[in-house]
């Protein structure tokens, strides 16, 4: 079993001694960096710290030296972001940070996306995005985006107000495998169930992964209306989308 | 209320009376002994109690992750009528009602949409929450609910005999609002928001809200009754967001000279950010600087009276001022000031 002091990256270290709390994180975040070259190591540290000019360098020493588009990705981008995700969850982080992060996730994956497009990789997964019908509130939706987007995700964002079938024709057209859905009103909250049940009527609920959130939603709600998932804040939303993209892909 | 060492009247809509509201169970106020949890208030005669967390309310998700939703909890004890949770429920209302009332405030906002998702028990909620606040009170209600169906059955169940009551809100989305309000002689509250979507900058705010203002106007509503929320967007997420409403306000109160009114929600500007109370005591003092007369707020935290006192060379108020007008970028300077514990609450000058 591999222990921190096997960890090369200063930062890295230091991190997951001061804000991984979880047994089961710690085990994971160690087993995780102790195996990834010091230079994934090192991207990883530059995310923590939301440093983009960083971030885009090394991505771009380590894609000339030759190592694999989707090993900088894993090992480094999203291996950061796994713990800006536990700090901001444990309340150690702030929503600009946050941001900070994102952006220097987006300023890695700049490089990547081509690299891998070009080789037929598929990106983690294509999220449709949109705040349901008769609500036009969209920070809340607007912040998962660019958590998603800083997390490898491709998302088509059809804003705010959005109909049943202006879903369903999202999903249809870009063959999506994840559907989220905000709200922030009681008055709005509904019209996800009806979106859900629009899908079942079109006969394409089995295609989709429906993620719901926003400030009135609750599991209990997510639950009751067949949602597959709930997300109580933006990382929250980019956990859920990995685990159904996986579950996607399996 | 006169804001000290201004010559500004500033009207305080009290958002305390919200089904929204929330309490951290890691919070001062939470208490857990022996069989009983709850949180601990203080009766209008300054008796300590217990809002005692009802069973079904702990199975909640909300409860589980640590927030109370307090206001919910007293009024669906209160409702029922009878037992201890009716009795504490009143009680805890009471005091929403009466602290506001204390610190100055003119409106008692008062909004359900939380209660429950079914548009029945929401009306009936609001129908009963406006007449038990209006028995605790003299002041005037302001009826705030997404539902414009909900606002009407608050609106019906005002009293005619006091002062005009507020209807919050009418918008582009929403402009059969204005109808209710000639209809029911209510004071309104009207926002920025577009027809089909929020305003990105200054600009939109300013042309969403002057058609609200003008057809309101059109339709017999004097400037004096109207109150324009220019929509007050979180810090943490732009740092040109609080430069966006503050221009609004200024353009609005030039626009339309000093007899409307501008308000709006201004703790949402710190959302995502520690020390929030020391953001919005800055915002406030910029907003009104900027022409605001008015503000959707919790009087008894924000005390609008003693916002202007503060000592504005502090490094706390600077540090602040910089976050609100996008001068510190993602608000490095202002976290990295808290985590050093180096940002104190805002104090009058010596």
């Amino acid at each position: 079993m591999a222990e921190l002091s096997d960890i090369a990256n200063e930062t890295i270290r230091e991190e997951i001694e001061e804000y991984v709390e979880r047994p089961e994180e710690i085990e994971r975040s160690v087993e995780l960096f102790a195996r990834a070259r010091p230079l994934m190591q090192d991207i990883a540290a530059a995310i923590i710290e939301g440093d983009d000019d960083e971030v885009d360098e090394l991505t771009r020493k380590a894609l000339a030296e030759d190592i694999d588009a989707l090993e900088v990705m894993d090992d480094g981008l999203i291996a950061g972001m796994g713990i800006v995700g536990i700090k901001f969850r444990e309340a150690f982080i702030f929503v600009p940070e946050v941001l900070s992060c994102a952006r220097a996730m987006k300023a890695g994956m700049a490089h990547i996306e081509p690299i891998l497009s070009a080789s037929g990789v598929e990106p983690i997964g294509t999220v449709i995005m949109g705040t349901v019908k008769g609500d036009l509130h969209d920070i809340g939706k607007n912040l998962c985006i660019m958590m998603l987007r800083g997390a490898g995700f491709v998302v088509v964002d059809l804003g705010v107000d959005t109909s049943e079938d202006e879903f369903i024709d999202a999903v249809e057209e870009h063959g999506a495998p994840i559907l989220g859905m905000s709200a922030l009103l009681t008055t709005t909250m509904p019209n996800m169930g009806k979106t859900i049940e629009a899908f079942i009527d079109a006969d394409l609920r089995e295609d989709v992964k429906i993620l719901v959130g926003g400030a009135p939603v609750t599991q209990e709600f997510a639950d009751d209306m067949g949602a597959d998932g709930y997300g109580k804040d933006a990382l929250a939303c980019v956990a859920l989308a990995k685990d159904m993209a996986a579950e996607a892909r399996a | 209320m006169k804001l000290s060492g201004t010559d500004v009247d500033f009207i305080i809509i009290g958002e305390n009376v919200h089904t929204t509201r929330v309490l951290l169970k890691r919070g001062k106020r939470f208490l857990a002994d022996g069989d009983r949890e709850g949180v601990t208030y203080n009766t209008v005669d300054g008796e300590p109690k217990l809002l005692t967390i009802p069973e079904d309310a702990k199975r909640g998700q909300d409860y589980e992750e640590g927030r109370i939703k307090h206001v919910k909890i007293a009024v669906q004890g209160a409702m029922k009528g009878e037992g201890a949770g009716a009795e504490d429920g009143m009680a805890y209302i009471r005091q929403l009602v009466h602290n506001q009332e204390l610190a100055g405030a003119a409106f008692l906002d008062v909004n359900v949409d939380e209660i429950s998702i079914k548009l029945e028990d929401q009306k009936a909620a609001m129908a009963w929450l406006v007449k038990t606040v209006q028995s605790m009170t003299d002041l005037p209600v302001s009826v705030d609910s997404s539902n414009i169906e909900v606002i009407e059955v608050g609106l019906e169940a005002c009293d005619k005999d006091r002062a005009a009551p507020m209807l919050n809100s009418a918008s582009l989305e929403r402009i059969d609002a204005l109808d209710l309000a000639v209809r029911h002689n209510a004071r309104v509250v009207v926002t920025a928001a577009g027809e089909s979507g929020m305003p990105d900058s200054d600009g939109p705010r300013v042309e969403n809200a002057s058609r609200m203002v003008d057809l309101a106007m059109e339709k017999g509503i004097p400037a004096g009754d109207l109150y324009v929320d220019p929509l007050i967007f979180p810090i943490s997420v732009d740092g040109a967001f609080g430069q966006h409403s503050l221009d609004a306000i200024r353009a609005i109160r030039e626009k339309y000279g000093p007899e409307i009114h501008i308000t709006g929600g201004m703790s949402n500007v710190s959302f995502g950010i520690p020390a929030r109370k020391i953001i919005n005591d800055v915002f406030l003092i910029l907003a009104v600087e900027a022409g605001a007369d008015s503000g959707i707020v919790d009087p008894v935290q924000s005390r609008p009276d003693e916002v202007f006192k503060v000592d504005r060379a502090s490094a706390s108020y600077q540090l602040a001022e910089d976050v609100l007008m996008g001068r510190d970028k993602h608000c490095k300077a202002y976290i990295k000031a808290w985590r050093k514990k180096m940002l104190e609450p805002l104090a009058p000058a010596a």
